[in-house]
């Protein structure tokens, strides 16, 4: 660097300082090196790669895809059997590790709103519960929590024998929760449609009576109406077609249950330990969010003589979102990311099933991190496209 | 000046107002009353209570001891008839508090809408009457935060005033501001004094308080040191801390 | 304005003044005052409210009397097996026996336990080394905390691994021995005398009236001693061969952490920089690997290098999981890195780099001595929160087969005696990592008090 900062010194060496002191040189000469190191680096990656690769006898090639990967999948979420070729085990990795993320999203949303809104409660003993809640939680490693709810409470309950029951239909025990299974009888398509035909009234009425405020200024209730529409039309019809739907209740036979649905183990810890973590950063997103928007804004609408819940919805609402949903759509890049963690307690997702078994079954490695890694990385790039979108919509309009 | 006790109940009636923050004492034993349609300037050094008392008034803080009545009405039946009795006040607050997401005229229909029930397109005249009235009305569609702070706040008068109130509280309206933007809110809040509004501002514009004002008062830890009509308070001002106080304001 | 002015100051002297005198103040009511007035505000302000309050001590009670009882008040102390603890609460009550036998190896991993002292040994002159950080009296800081992370791991690493040491590795070893001897004494001397080292070595010969130059001498004569002393120790320290497979516990776990901190912050330095820089080629470098590394779970990058590594050096060359590890962990840690300092340079208003660059300082000088320093201080909150979320990450490295301290605790439970022992080990560690990471947190919100109290007004 000594001999780049160098201006003054006289002579010959002067017309190299002041070469090296144009902009443009410095900049392009510093580039060429540090490609030629990269280039070179990878280069020397690359050459003993392939050496050891065909010392090993190990190919890079995609052509395993279409082969038989020959071993079985504890859970699916899209049909798999074993002799299924290793494309299937990676959409089924694909399709388990976004069950898992869906899932896990929605719980880690819901309790992360009712934390961050406890902690924002002038309660002091609800605002300190929510405090602790968080700070124990997120201080202890998040694979410490799946293994611990996994070994330390899934795999230590009563064998299905003594199952823990609820309500006749629902049994917990070592090998998951068991549930009844909907079985839809002739009409309960009609019930679908009812779903379909409730929201969009739901949407309409709510579009109507928008209208009908500005034009006469009169102020429809919608939370009833659209409730209505959207829950309780299925619900009459869904009665009045004869309650088209059956259950297929898990029964005991002999030391397992046979029919219903089962949630495995592995599953259930995961997802818990999962959105209980996650709910804590959202909590503190949610808390950060609301106490953003000034008390001002608060008083303001107070002493125009708007009541508290309008307040929320139209002025404090719209403006902490802002501030909320940046983070928290990292925070669900987050927790899809962890998801992986399943591995841990062998809950069968994309990197557990492909990263893991996959690699170790075919030999290879190239291609299989690469689509894992390729699967991983397009995630982020779509979510930080939207994103971009979003911020750039959502800007408050400054001088 | 004594006017039957049956005769309309002052828009402003506070009666043995006291109020602590904490055990802090700020608000000691005030009595208040305000005629329809009086200007009242409140001054004082900071932390004296004059911002308390107004926030008083429409209840932003509530008060331990004492009542506040409005036009005749005590608050604290329940939240609901709280509102109402707020509905009858403007308030504009030092710092504008408009709401940043919405636009201006948005901002002076909002409370048209939500609370008064106005039909939309009614409430964007009646908003852009007063956005003529604050001289801002080319500016309807932008956001407060385009706007300069002057500006903003002829806007945050226009969205007090779109509600109709009967009252208007002025906290500090211009202390925020940069220097030449304060005569413009000023000369709003003087049009607007001269319509024949009661008002009740707390300012240490002294020269706003000669012009408008019917009667100035002076707060200092927490009471209220001295009333009188601005000639006589700013030439003969009672009380040695009164005179203190102006010395410093008017020749510091 | 001027001309509603009054006339002037005196003629309010016309007539006499009366006196103001402030009513005394009262105190405020009863109800709103003290432990009561507190209670019934913050708790029982309305029926609802009180309702939740009592339903949220119902919790607590619950949660907290649940714990205490597992913990302590049914616990078993003493056993040799689960089976007999089994035998004495079953599972009403934690198991701590199982837990106390094997302290030493969630501490230490499978590190032969004649050789602890040597971990131990390097982790006081950890603390030792760190200590004079916190004491106001010391005026090197810099040089100290410099010297902890680039001369400290080459001590640290010769006490763990041991074994053979040749030359180069030898004079590195001395290199961190001297350094640390060197950090005794500037902050000894700094704390007694207010001088540093070098100063009070000058004084000592009586040589502080002579010139620079022989001063300048003197003291770098002073610095060689202590090398040459610290090479003396070196070569008469023969410590035994530990292979890595051996290192465990709470220790495998601060040195990948460690190694993490340390490399992550110089390392997300330059990435930030290079992702900032004009330069095209530089910028789309940076960039890809940071985001690259951002994208992917921790859990990937470790199985990659685990697999690719071997594949990616010459044959014949091995590099064991450890180092596999510790590099997947530090290149992860300072795409991170990297990503908050630039959030703390994007926060330097331009007006410091025109003064900088006003002032004729070049790009690096600018950067190193105006920039850096105010995005690193303006960062601190979160650069402790990236070696929170650093630190819990570590236990990713069980999956790949490392026995960190979260593999200790679950080695408990296969153990034949304590089989099926998982609760009390978990709960133990839990402990660790809590205490750990929420200081931590804990002093990084102190001081960012302190800095955002500095910077109002």
């Amino acid at each position: 660097m000594a001999l780049m900062d160098s201006t003054a010194t006289p002579g010959a060496p002067a017309r190299y300082a002041a070469f090296f002191n144009n902009a443009t040189v410095r900049s392009v000469f510093y580039q060429v090196l540090t490609l030629a190191c990269v280039v070179g680096l990878i280069g020397y990656l690359v050459a003993n790669t392939i050496e050891n690769m065909s010392q090993r006898g190990m190919s890079a090639g995609f052509d395993f895809l279409g082969v038989s990967a020959g071993f079985g999948i504890g859970f699916a979420l899209v049909p798999y059997q074993e002799g299924d070729s290793y494309w299937r085990v990676f959409v089924v990795g694909i399709a388990n590790t976004m069950l898992v993320a869906v899932v896990g999203i929605v719980l880690a949303t819901l309790l992360g709103l009712v934390v961050g809104l406890a902690r924002l409660s002038s309660n002091w003993v609800i605002s300190n519960v929510a405090r602790w809640y968080i700070e124990i939680l997120r201080n202890t490693p998040l694979l410490l929590q799946i293994i611990a709810w996994y070994f330390g409470v899934f795999t230590l309950l009563p064998r299905p024998r003594d199952s823990l029951g609820w309500f006749g239909g629902f049994f917990l025990n070592n090998r998951g929760l068991y549930m009844p299974a909907p079985v839809p009888g002739d009409g309960f398509a009609l019930t679908l449609l009812a779903v379909a035909a409730g929201l969009v009234g739901a949407v309409l009425f709510a579009r109507r009576a928008q209208a009908i405020r500005e034009a006469t200024g009169r102020i429809v209730p919608t939370a009833a109406p659209v409730l209505g529409l959207a829950l309780g039309l299925p619900l009459a019809v869904f009665f009045v077609t004869g309650a088209p739907l059956g259950w297929d209740n898990p029964q005991l036979r002999g030391f397992n249950f046979v029919g219903g649905l089962n949630i495995p183990p592995s599953f259930c810890a995961l997802i818990i330990a999962l959105s209980i973590y996650t709910s804590c950063f959202i909590a503190e997103i949610v808390r950060a969010g609301v106490q953003s928007v000034s008390h001002g804004q608060t008083e303001a609408a107070r002493a125009l003589g708007v009541p508290p819940g309008r307040t929320m919805r139209s002025i404090i609402l719209p403006q902490a979102l802002r501030v909320i949903i940046p983070p928290l759509i990292s925070q669900y890049l987050n927790l899809t990311k962890n998801s992986s963690l399943a591995i841990a307690i062998g809950f069968p997702d994309l990197v557990s099933v492909w990263m893991h078994t996959s690699l170790n079954q075919s030999g290879r490695a190239i291609p299989i991190v690469a689509m894992t890694m390729g699967f991983y990385c397009l995630v982020s790039l779509a979510v930080s496209l939207l994103m971009n979108q979003y911020n750039r919509r959502i800007l408050i309009k400054e001088r | 000046m004594t006017a039957p006790a049956a005769a309309t109940p002052p828009p402003i009636e506070l009666i043995g107002l006291n109020k602590w923050f904490g055990s802090f004492h700020v608000l000691k034993d005030i009595d208040l009353r305000v005629r329809e349609g009086e200007r009242i300037v409140v001054c004082g050094p900071s932390g004296s209570g004059k911002s308390t008392l107004i926030r008083c008034i429409n209840q932003l803080e509530k008060n331990q001891e004492g009542t506040v009545r409005i036009h005749g009405r005590a608050y604290g039946a329940s939240a609901r008839e709280n509102d109402a009795i707020r509905r009858d006040i403007g308030m504009v607050f030092q710092s504008f508090n408009l709401f940043p997401h919405l636009t201006v005229l948005e901002n002076c229909t909002f409370a048209l809408t939500w609370v008064k029930q106005t039909p939309k397109r009614e409430a964007e005249a009646l908003a852009m009457e007063f956005l003529t009235r604050v001289r801002i009305p080319e500016q309807a569609r932008k956001f407060p935060l385009q706007l300069s702070g002057g500006q903003q706040q002829r806007v945050a008068i226009a969205r007090a005033l779109c509600v109709r109130p009967r009252i208007m509280l002025f906290d500090e309206p211009t202390s925020s501001l940069d220097p030449e933007m304060i005569n413009e809110v000023l000369d709003t809040m003087v049009e607007l004094a001269q319509s024949g509004m009661t008002m009740v501002v707390v300012s240490h514009e002294m020269g706003f308080a000669r012009k408008v004002a019917d009667r100035v008062i002076f707060m200092d830890q927490g009471e209220i040191v001295e009333e009188a009509a601005p000639e006589a308070f700013f030439t003969a001002p009672q009380f040695d801390r009164t005179r203190l106080f102006l010395n410093q304001i008017l020749h510091g | 304005m001027s001309d509603v002015m009054t006339p002037a100051g005196s003629a309010f002297e016309a007539t006499p003044a009366r006196r103001f005198t402030p009513k005394p103040a009262r105190p405020a009511p009863a109800s709103t005052l003290g432990l009561r007035g507190w209670i019934r505000q913050n708790m029982f302000s309305s029926a609802p409210n009180a309702l939740v309050t009592l339903l949220g001590l119902w919790l607590v009670y619950v949660f907290v009397s649940a714990i205490v009882s597992w913990t302590l008040v049914n616990a078993v102390w003493e056993a040799a097996s689960r089976r007999e603890c089994l035998d004495q609460v079953g599972r009403g009550g934690a198991c701590w026996p199982g837990v106390v036998a094997w302290i030493p190896n969630l501490i230490y991993g499978l590190y032969p336990k004649d050789q602890v002292w040597r971990i131990n040994l390097a982790a006081l002159v950890l603390v030792a080394w760190a200590i004079p950080l916190w004491l106001p009296r010391v005026r090197s800081k810099l040089a100290i905390g410099l010297s902890l992370v680039l001369l400290f791991p080459f001590f640290a690493s010769y006490m763990f691994l041991g074994g053979e040491k040749g030359p180069v590795w030898s004079a590195l070893i001395a290199l961190g021995l001297a350094a640390f001897f060197w950090v005794m004494a500037t902050s000894a001397a700094e704390i007694a005398t207010g001088r540093s080292f070098g100063r009070l070595v000058v004084v000592a010969l009586g040589a502080a009236g002579r010139s620079d130059a022989y001063r300048r001498r003197l003291h770098v004569a002073a610095l060689l001693v202590l090398y040459v002393a610290a090479l003396a120790v070196t070569a008469s320290l023969s410590l035994s061969f530990v292979q890595t497979r051996l290192w465990g516990g709470l220790f495998l776990t601060v040195v990948i952490s460690g190694f993490g901190i340390a490399f992550s912050l110089p390392a997300g330095i330059v990435l930030a920089l290079g992702r900032r820089s004009r330069m095209p080629l530089i910028s789309l470098l940076s960039t890809t690997f940071i985001e690259l590394f951002r994208s992917v779970p921790l859990i990937t990058i470790l199985f990659m290098f685990n697999t690719m590594l071997p594949l990616f050096l010459p044959a014949g060359v091995e590099v064991n999981q450890l180092v596999r590890a510790i590099v997947a962990v530090c290149l992860f840690a300072s795409a991170y890195m990297a990503e908050i300092i630039r959030g703390g340079l994007q926060a330097i208003p331009r007006g410091q780099y025109e003064a900088a660059s006003a002032m004729g300082l070049g790009f690096w000088q600018a950067t190193g001595l105006v920039i850096m320093p105010q995005a690193l201080k303006i960062m601190i909150p979160n650069i402790v929160g990236n070696f929170i979320g650093l630190f819990k990450d570590t236990t990713l490295v069980s999956i790949v087969g490392l026995f960190d301290l979260l593999s200790m605790a679950r080695a408990v439970g296969e153990d034949t005696r304590w089989l099926g022992l998982f609760l009390e080990p978990f709960f133990f560690i839990t402990m660790i990592y809590f205490v750990v990471c929420f200081s931590m947190s804990q002093y990084s919100l102190n001081l960012e008090n302190r800095l955002s109290a500095g910077q109002r007004r």
